[in-house]
């Protein structure tokens, strides 16, 4: 089933950027639907991962590596995944658990997830990820090696980190024999620096009034990026976003024509179809201009301390640290960005996204943003009601127009 | 000129209609029902009819509620937030706090001191301690809903319903009635649930009341039990409720349509 739709979804992206209809969010497309046929196609070396994994050591080792909730995700935007998520829930998982990781479970369970050679749990920033991750190792009786993020990212944290990404570069060569080739692996880190300054690129060029970027254009852009560093399909993704936000900026035109309120979202946006982007910005004259999770917050790697880089690379994402850290994020890109209010989903059972919330929205409010908490399951749809939510956003946004 | 606010709740669609001094002309509160447009329709004719106007006489009609995109010649439709906040003020111009529980949403509302909205909060995942909620209460205990307000006169407030999923509390209310356990009792029990549900979503907007008006609206607003003990878990603060607080947001929207019609 997924072999098939991600074929289906790479064809129908072929043939419409063969036939002229190219655009940014196609291409970066076409590399999520070619990422899933490796995933899927039997003959790749595939690894399960946490978010913050180095996927980019690991493709330069000729492993396909990916984040879990990549299928929960997938598995939603194919309207889906509600029949894995019960199939989880009928072996006794709590109805009250993030959906993302009820939806994996439900595909391992159903034989729908690839069994992978090895897997790489990550302790941050999410701990129901890790949970997942040595659930899958014991279903498919496969060696798991655990990176412990650290928190803050001083000197000691990133050698301590570094060291353990030495650590697992040893365990994967043990489990596959493949050793790191030192120049496959700085080709890699090239591509990941060249990728990082093109993004920054994009996401400065977002912040222009008005933004050239759509609400939809960016989503869930900046954690699946993640997957595709150290390629040079990742250069040709974000050079595409940049060549089109800058024509856009040269010709004067943005992505949409009104831009009355430009939003923050908080976290991770809804991955099944559904009208939120559509109704903010066609109603409502609101854009979402930047996600949390779409910034740079590190610096190029240094090719003769690639491991240090990674080890800094990860811990720097801000979702990974204490909320201080997060919120004090969220309020740079607020302020950077210019916005009217900010969007937090809050994923229902997701402890990272509902524990913060108070702090967020206190921390966003200090500096004049209204925050408007929606609780929402980002994965099952059956949770959804659109009334409901188009009622608080037509509030929210009438709220912000009696501001202005 | 005319101006007719028209607001269609779950449970209930009230009309309001005003004239430009913005005194009330004629309101209205029929059952909404299955069909909503015949819910619309049945509330503006009631209004009409009381003020002996034609429709022709309407110089604005704005809509609100969830069924506010469905009102066919409306001016605006505006969010039961924005129109509730605006209508409250009509009555009570000093709220800072608004709690409108409805029929299958609780919301509290903040105010500054222009009579703004600054913030608001909602009901989330599901309608426990909403106007659906009372209704399947009453059911269980077998009592009028109208009664209610009145029932839980002389209880000793010890009582503590503790589920909050409609179905369950409401078989928690049966084996109450089964054990013997007096109506009064139970009513107060259910009345201060529905208040600890509702203080939480005001201390979400204002975690410290600072000496501000507190008012609500919508038709849970009529029973005075659940009044009583959301003032008693505020701390004694009184709620202040207009005569007819379902009326409140169609108030709201029969003022926003004077507003944006220029009147
Ligand atoms: S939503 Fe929260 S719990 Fe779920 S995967 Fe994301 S961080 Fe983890």
């Amino acid at each position: 089933m997924m072999m098939e739709y991600f074929e289906q979804l790479e064809d129908g992206l072929r043939k419409a950027i063969a036939s002229g209809q190219a655009s940014p969010r196609k291409i970066y497309s076409l590399e999520v639907a070619r990422l899933g046929k490796r995933l899927y196609s039997g003959t790749n070396r595939v690894a399960w991962c946490g978010i913050t994994a180095p996927f980019d050591l690991l493709g330069a080792m000729g492993i396909t590596s990916c984040f879990v909730e990549f299928i929960g995700a997938m598995l939603a935007s194919t309207g889906a995944a509600g029949e894995f998520i019960e199939a989880t829930e009928h072996i006794g998982y709590s109805s009250d658990s993030c959906s993302y990781h009820r939806a994996v479970t439900g595909a391992a369970i159903k034989g729908l997830m690839p069994e992978p050679e090895f897997l790489i749990g990550t302790t941050n920033p999410c701990s129901g990820g890790l949970a997942v991750i040595e659930n899958l190792a014991a279903h498919f009786k496969k060696k798991l090696f655990v990176l412990h993020v650290p928190q803050d990212e001083s000197g000691k944290n990133v050698r301590y980190f570094a060291d353990q990404l030495r650590d697992m570069t040893a365990f994967i060569t043990d489990v596959t024999g493949i050793t790191p080739d030192p120049e496959k692996l700085k080709m890699a880190m090239t591509n990941t620096n060249r990728t990082r300054s093109i993004l920054a690129e994009i996401y400065d060029l977002a912040r222009g009034l008005p933004s050239p970027v759509t609400s939809k254009e960016l989503s869930n852009f900046g954690i699946v990026m993640a997957l595709f560093l150290g390629t040079e399909e990742a250069v040709n993704v974000a050079e595409a976003y940049r060549d089109e936000f800058k024509h856009r900026l040269a010709a004067g035109a943005t992505g949409r024509p009104k831009e009355k309120f430009r939003l923050l979202w908080i976290q991770n946006r809804i991955q099944f179809k559904n009208p939120i982007e559509k109704l903010l910005e066609d109603e409502f004259g609101a854009r979402i201009v930047i996600d949390e999770l779409n910034d740079i917050t590190w610096d190029p790697i240094d090719l003769d301390d690639i491991y240090g880089g990674l080890a800094r690379r990860s811990i720097s994402i801000p979702f990974n640290g204490t909320i201080e850290k997060r919120v004090s994020h969220l309020r740079k890109l607020a302020k950077a960005y210019q916005v009217d209010g900010a969007v937090n989903p809050c994923n229902w059972g997701c402890r990272q996204g509902t524990g913060a919330r108070g702090l967020i929205e206190d921390g966003l409010k200090e500096i004049g943003v209204p925050v408007l908490n929606l609780e929402v399951d980002c994965v099952d749809s059956r949770k959804f009601t659109e009334g409901q939510f188009r009622t608080r956003l037509e509030a929210f946004v009438e709220m912000m127009e009696s501001r202005k | 000129m005319y101006y007719l606010g028209i607001d269609i709740g779950s449970l209930s669609s009230d009309a309001v209609l005003i004239d430009r001094d913005e005194t009330v002309l004629a309101t209205s509160v029929v059952p909404t029902g299955a069909r909503n447009q015949e819910a619309i329709e049945r509330a503006t004719n009631e209004v009409l009819q009381k003020s002996g106007l034609t429709k022709d006489r309407l110089a604005a009609i704005v809509s609100t509620g969830y069924g506010r995109n469905r009102v066919t010649d409306r001016l605006c439709a505006v969010t039961e937030i924005t129109c509730h906040a605006k209508g409250i003020l009509a009555f009570y111009p000093q709220t800072r706090v608004l709690i409108d529980i409805g029929g299958q949403d609780s919301k509290v509302i903040l105010l500054d001191a222009d009579g703004k909205v600054t913030d608001f909060a909602m009901n989330d995942k599901c309608a426990a301690g909403t106007g659906r909620f009372l209704e399947a209460m009453a059911r269980a205990l077998q009592v009028d809903i109208d009664e209610m307000g009145e029932l839980d006169k002389g209880a000793q407030a010890g009582l503590t319903i503790s589920s909050m999923c409609t179905v369950f509390a409401e078989s928690e209310v049966v084996s109450l009635i089964a054990n013997g356990t007096p109506v009064k009792e139970i009513v107060n029990g259910l009345n201060r649930s529905i208040a600890s549900r509702t203080v939480s979503l005001v201390k979400r907007v204002a975690s410290d009341l600072n000496g501000y008006a507190v008012a609500m609206s919508g038709g849970v607003a009529r029973n005075n039990g659940v009044v009583r003990a959301i003032s008693e878990a505020l701390g004694g603060v009184s709620v202040l409720v207009p005569e007819l607080p379902d009326t409140v947001g169609a108030m709201g929207a029969a003022l926003i349509a004077k507003e944006r019609s220029g009147g």
